[in-house]
């Protein structure tokens, strides 16, 4: 199959660009040819985009129109099959990974009005006494990273509150977004309030630099620069953990082994650390036998559970994947190579799990976008292990401990027992709550002419 | 001491000035200290043996000793006198490059100057300089181009070796201060002063541009918009040609300090590419190459250049830009250049890390 095309969307209307970037598959194929938005074709997409915005909400029956037709309608000669392909070998994604995405993109936008009507207090006073919750500006600049589908519901969240958007999608997945807008625009979204431009991270930048109100997603380095912004949201690598404080039951077992593998380690809050107080070893190989179980064909499989590489990206985690295992115990299936050559041409990271006695080694916290899990011994009195994760799943008895984790400011979640880390209700946070991020209170008073009670 | 008259060489081919200069850089009456400091060292005698442009490739590339060498020993001894400036390299990888000129900047500027004008440059015009000056020749060649066109210059200063380190440092914050203090003094030039062209580098276009305001005093005030210094991609100058300014003539200039400037010929029918530069062939030598041979037409090679002239002598100097090699235009004798680019530095140690 040819190379599809992708050409940037400047507030609704799609522009051939001159300048082209090929995006190679996972197995070294051309996959896509995709159109660049320099930063002037970024600068003519703010300033359009910012004359024309009106800060107004997007009703939410059009946001379902617009999921129902990303998850099912031929968009642009793109089916919903062919979508799933094409994330899938861009991005390495297994097959199965894509379609919970999927899903997961449906739900968020069904469930939109429960979450912001969560997120955002009280706001009736009483006698003419309100707060409404109003824009914060009129643009959004969103600059994804293509670990997974999925994040591409934050920006959606600001253009139903009342923004203009931008998006710069991730450099390997720059389908999912542009899937989004091209279903938007079809439900009827106003072409002004939505532009896709794929380009260099320099464009991201500006983006948010240039916009009211973005997010950023990506490694350390990537986001350091936003940390701290007023007006960037960053959302980093998520070192989701747990704390085994309980015996280690095959119910337990599974539990942690589902909560690092489950669409292949690729979420944010997939755990990749087990703090225990209990036999490192002993959980380390019953996490490394349950590991072994996980296997299947190539990620364009319907059936794909695991991850695909490149032949670049492999041999990076070839080489650091050798050096860990030099310095922690391997639980990872004996003499198994690191990574493996799949029959497609592409690379399967092995799921692996690593243990350690010395809770300070460089490699505890350490996050891959694989299942990959490392073991460390944890003692009362060590919380500072906890913190800075996005999840943290206490299996424990303890309510100090559970206490401590949930004062903890750089803990930005607690499950408690055999929960998964991504379980949430409409509302539920897990990193910030977006809504009062986009949204800032205005107080409204109407007495209907009486005098001010108050005053 | 009196000044030896420079060997005539107006009106011969490249080949042959090549002949004549040997002769003029290696003889010890005329030739300049750094040259002839080489010359034990080369292993053969450039008079006798350098008789065409393919000899020049004999030369090793000497040009990184342009950042050390004294810069008085690059004057030939020939035309000891004065009047000599320096002039020096912008400084992006490395310690700045030095030349001397005294006479040759000004012809190649008069003849750049026409080529300018065969896209309707008005006539006269006042020029607003938005690049660099100090140590940097873009500044004075810009000054050079309005007082050939009988307009005034009005540069504002910028310094963009200070960007560069602020831009290593990732002090974003204070650039985006820096450039916001550069397009003020531009808005100030451009309310008060009858501006017709507009000298300046593509990230100040694309500054000029995120900036609404600023952009409509420039597209209602300026006539002509030279870029120069780093390169555009064809979507960048597309976006400046049609979408940001389409009532403006938009001239690009390749150029840098050691050989001096390429200005856009005009298009021509067919032409694949929007902007095409053709260097002076009188003096300056370009070819694109790959692996040392040279590319074919619409292939992408590697600029290696040499410049030949009475005041400077640089042979094989391989820079750090591509381009796209173009046939001769209708009537010319030079290869054009497109699509210019800088070769990318490829990171040595990634790391994969995080989900996010």
């Amino acid at each position: 199959m040819s190379a599809a095309a992708i050409e940037p969307i400047v507030c609704g209307r799609t522009v051939h660009s001159l300048d082209r970037a090929v995006l190679a598959d996972v197995c070294g194929t051309p996959l896509a040819d995709v159109g660049q938005a320099p930063r002037l074709m970024a600068a003519g997409a703010l300033a359009q985009a910012r004359r024309a915005a009106d800060g107004r909400p997007v009703e939410h029956a059009l946001l379902v129109r617009a999921a129902e037709l990303f998850a099912n309608a031929e968009l642009d000669g793109e089916t919903p099959d062919e979508y799933e392909r094409r994330v899938a070998l861009g991005t390495g994604l297994p097959r199965g990974t894509v379609r919970h995405a999927t899903a997961d993109i449906v739900r968020a936008i069904d469930r939109l009005p429960r979450t912001v009507a969560a997120e955002l207090p009280a706001t009736e006073q009483g006698s003419g006494y309100r707060t409404v919750w109003v824009p914060a500006g009129r643009i959004f600049a969103a600059v994804m990273a293509s670990n997974h589908p999925a994040p591409n519901d934050s920006w959606l969240h600001a253009l139903a509150l009342g923004f203009s958007v931008l998006v710069r999608p991730g450099t390997r997945d720059p389908f999912t977004a542009r899937r989004l807008v091209l279903a938007l625009l079809a439900a009827g979204l106003p072409a002004h309030r939505v532009s896709y431009l794929p380009g260099s991270h320099a464009v991201g930048s500006y983006l948010l630099e240039s916009a009211d109100r973005g997010i950023v997603y990506g490694g350390d380095e990537a986001v350091a620069r936003w940390r701290g912004s007023a007006s960037v949201t960053t959302r980093g690598p998520g070192r989701s953990r747990a704390l085994l404080d309980v015996a280690p039951t095959d119910e337990v077992l599974d539990h942690l082994a589902t909560a690092a593998a489950y669409d292949g380690g690729t979420r944010c809050n997939n755990i990749s650390l087990v703090l225990t107080t209990g036999d490192v070893r002993a959980v380390a190989d019953g996490l490394a036998a349950r590991f072994d179980k996980l296997g299947g064909p190539v990620v364009t499989a319907p059936d794909a559970v695991l991850p695909a590489v490149d032949a670049a990206r492999a041999e990076v985690l070839a080489g650091q994947l050798r050096g860990l295992r030099e310095e922690l115990t391997v639980h990872a299936p004996v003499g198994a190579e690191p990574v493996t050559g799949l029959p497609d041409g592409s690379y399967r990271p092995l799921p692996t799990v690593l243990s350690t006695d010395d809770p300070r080694h460089p490699a505890v916290g350490l996050e891959l976008p694989f299942p990959f899990v490392v073991v460390a011994p944890w003692r009362r009195g060590e919380p500072d292990l906890l913190g800075g994760a996005l999840v943290a799943n206490l299996l424990t008895e303890d309510e100090d401990i559970v206490a401590g984790a949930v004062a903890d400011p750089r803990i930005g979640k607690v499950t408690r027992g055999r929960t998964l880390p991504w379980a949430a209700a409409p509302g539920t946070p897990h990193d910030g709550n977006l809504s009062v991020f986009l949204l800032h209170p205005k107080g409204i008073v109407d007495m209907g002419g009486k005098e001010d009670a108050m005053a | 001491m009196t000044t030896t008259s420079v060997p005539a060489t107006t009106g011969l081919t490249f080949d042959e000035r090549v002949r004549h200069l040997m002769r003029w850089h290696f003889s010890p009456e005329t030739g300049s200290p750094f040259w002839l400091r080489q010359l034990p060292e080369l292993g053969f005698d450039p008079i006798e043996e350098v008789t065409d442009a393919a000899g020049l490739l004999r030369f090793p590339d000497l040009s990184d000793r342009l950042r050390t060498t004294p810069a008085g020993d690059l004057i030939p001894r020939g035309l000891t006198g004065a009047g000599f400036q320096v002039y020096e390299s912008g400084g992006s990888s490395g310690a700045p490059k030095r030349i001397v000129d005294r006479d040759y900047r000004s012809r190649l500027l008069s003849w750049a100057f026409e080529r300018l004008r065969a896209h309707h440059l008005p006539d006269p015009a006042h020029w607003l300089h938005l690049g660099p000056s100090g140590p940097h020749v873009f500044a004075y060649d810009c000054a050079r181009y309005a007082a050939l066109g009988g307009g005034l210059f009005y540069p504002v200063d910028f310094d963009p070796r200070w960007v560069k380190r602020l831009v290593a440092a990732g002090d974003t914050e204070i650039v985006g201060r820096y450039v916001r203090h550069l397009l003020d003094q531009a808005r100030d030039v451009l309310s008060s002063q009858p501006i017709g062209v507009l000298s300046t580098t593509p990230p100040l276009i694309e500054a000029i541009c995120a900036d609404p305001e600023l952009h409509e005093l420039v597209n209602r005030r300026v006539d002509t918009i030279i870029w120069a210094g780093t390169s555009f991609s064809p979507e960048s100058l597309r976006q400046v040609d049609e979408i940001f300014f389409p009532d403006t003539t938009v001239i690009g200039i390749y150029g840098n300090t050691l050989m001096g400037v390429a200005p856009q010929r005009p298009p021509q029918p067919g032409d694949k590419h929007r902007c095409v530069f053709e260097p002076w062939a009188e003096a300056i030598r370009i070819d694109l190459v790959e692996d040392g041979e040279p590319v074919g037409y619409g292939e992408r090679g590697r600029v290696r250049l040499s410049l030949v002239t009475e005041e400077m002598f640089l042979p094989n100097v391989m820079e750090r830009d591509t381009a796209v090699r173009v046939e001769p235009a209708e009537g010319g004798a030079v290869d054009g250049l497109a699509e210019v680019g800088t070769i990318a530095t490829v990171g040595a140690n990634r790391v994969i890390e995080g989900v996010y």
